[in-house]
């Protein structure tokens, strides 16, 4: 099995994505499925600090420069090839991560206003 | 799902009790998108090297049979790859931007709807290793050249591997492969990679040394052309060409004539290997005498020559010399260790080494190994080195 971990486009740059990094899980609401969900809203102080809104939590966090990068990389689902080492499998070096959101902190909890009784 | 709009966002800001004055204008809304959950991606941390190579739009590639563990290899690397789990969750966001770049980008939207492509609670690590090329010299070894007279190379059914062959089973980067292919003296025959015969690679030795000795020429100076003259009636003469290469070091006079400057050490380590297959051990004293008469004349023997070759029993009376190939030893650390002390129970540094060298990682001392897979004793005031654990 020789998986080739070739470049997705041929030419051009590869894509560079982001890491955000979060302790503990994601869970959807509700228990809905995943995808198509909404995380949360992701905003930036004047600083520069990354502060990410999930559900009723604030985290904070900041941006880090990766010592090693990261690869993406993207199964091809099954290519077969006729090769004397058996059958190929192809994963796609999709997108390169440099940067990453750490967020770290203990999530502050939104407390929301609850209305006074008369 | 919906997207969120920015009466949503500025509601849920206010809600968190946060400044907008104090944030960057424009915010990211994650969502996860559809093929999120999929598992379809996965993260390889990448070392020093292996970024730059894929932004120049190199390729890597994983090899390995499912009997081998996995490695990763870059043009002239490999690495072993381990999976390395994190307690934290990985979300990898294509289009998320950072705040130099928002603020590079003045006309950066208010809102940027990003989608998270997947995330993960481990990552592929990389460390780089030794190429695996002992399975290469096996592959090769299955079939070995006999020259172009024997029967058995028409109707050989054995596999034949061509350059793409191996670089699909063997576990090490092309620069590695090819390099390997040039120390163990393969050479393409038909297209395909090919190890000669020893019996046969000594005859054609034998036809060089012998043209050597009538034509009474300098070891430092062959022609090749009157070796191809005088010895491509006798075999072929992409063989004879491959011979010198093998023993000698080709150059180029002013005159533009190619000569090869013979090999002393590696002839006279060749011609020990057939003396020494001959039986299990040889009286040391006899075998000096019977190898320094084998070899051509104005050759010396010595026996540092047959390092990682052969090996001399110090301890037997009379001393005796016996075969031992580095290349037939086992090519993991710890088996390694293991088959070498069971030959010898205990080794001195100068006696080992040539059977520990080829372990060296990139940096790693021989002493290094030793400290690691070893234990030293003193034994008539020489510092030897034996196993760390009980010989069954």
């Amino acid at each position: 099995v020789t998986p080739h971990l070739s470049h997705s486009g041929g030419t051009g740059a590869l894509a560079q994505w982001v890491l955000v990094e979060l302790q503990g899980e994601v869970e959807p609401r509700q228990s809905r499925e995943l995808a198509g969900s909404l995380l949360g809203d992701l905003h930036y102080t004047c600083e520069g600090v990354p502060v990410l809104i999930v559900g009723h939590h604030i985290l904070y966090g900041k941006v880090v420069q990766l010592e090693k990068p990261f690869a993406v990389l993207v199964k091809q689902g099954g290519v077969p090839q006729p090769s004397p080492a058996g059958p190929h499998s192809h994963y796609t070096v999709t997108a390169l991560i440099k940067t990453k959101l750490l967020f770290k902190t203990r999530p502050k909890p939104i407390i929301t206003h609850v209305p006074k009784k008369v | 799902a919906a997207m969120r709009s920015r009466a949503e966002v500025d509601a849920t800001l206010q809600t968190a009790k946060l400044n907008p004055a104090e944030l960057l204008p424009a915010v990211h809304c994650l969502s996860f998108g559809p093929q999120a959950g999929g598992g379809e991606c996965c993260l390889l941390q990448l070392e020093p090297g292996l970024c730059a190579e894929l932004e120049a739009g190199r390729s890597l590639v994983i090899r390995g049979e499912k009997d081998e563990r996995a490695v990763l290899c870059s043009k002239n690397k490999t690495y072993d790859m381990k999976i390395a789990d994190t307690s934290n969750m990985l979300l990898f966001v294509p289009g998320c931007k950072t705040p130099e770049e928002l603020n590079a980008d003045p006309a950066s939207c208010n809102i940027i709807h990003s989608q998270i492509a997947g995330f993960a609670k481990n990552y592929w690590e990389l460390r780089r290793c030794r190429p695996k090329l002992k399975k290469l010299r096996k592959l090769l070894m299955e079939d070995p050249y006999e020259g172009p007279d024997t029967r058995k190379d028409q109707t050989s059914t054995f596999s034949k591997y061509t350059t793409e062959d191996l670089l699909s089973l063997i576990q090490a980067s092309e620069v590695e492969i090819l390099h390997q292919l040039q120390v163990i003296d393969a050479c393409k025959i038909e297209g395909c990679w090919r190890i000669l015969d020893f019996d046969y690679e000594m005859k054609l030795l034998n036809h060089v040394t012998q043209l050597i000795d009538s034509e009474s020429w300098p070891f430092s100076k062959v022609p090749l052309c009157v070796c191809l003259e005088e010895l491509g009636s006798l075999e072929p003469r992409e063989m004879i060409e491959h011979i010198l290469l093998s023993y000698g070091r080709k150059y180029v006079d002013d005159a533009g004539e190619v000569f090869f400057e013979m090999r002393e050490d590696k002839i006279c380590r060749a011609i020990a290997q057939m003396l020494l297959q001959n039986a299990v051990k040889f009286n040391l004293s006899e075998f000096e005498e019977v190898w320094q008469q084998s070899v051509p004349e104005g050759m010396t023997t010595r026996l540092d020559q047959l390092q990682g070759l052969a090996l001399v029993d110090k301890s037997s009376r009379p001393e005796t010399i016996f075969l031992l190939k580095v290349e037939d030893l086992p090519e993991d650390n710890q088996e390694r260790f293991n088959s070498l002390f069971g030959i010898r129970e205990k080794w001195t540094e100068v006696d080992i080494t040539p059977y520990i060298q080829d372990l060296c990682a990139e940096k790693q001392t021989v002493g290094a190994l030793l400290t690691k897979y070893a234990r030293s004793s003193m034994l008539n005031g020489v510092k030897v080195y034996n196993s760390r654990r009980p010989i069954s």
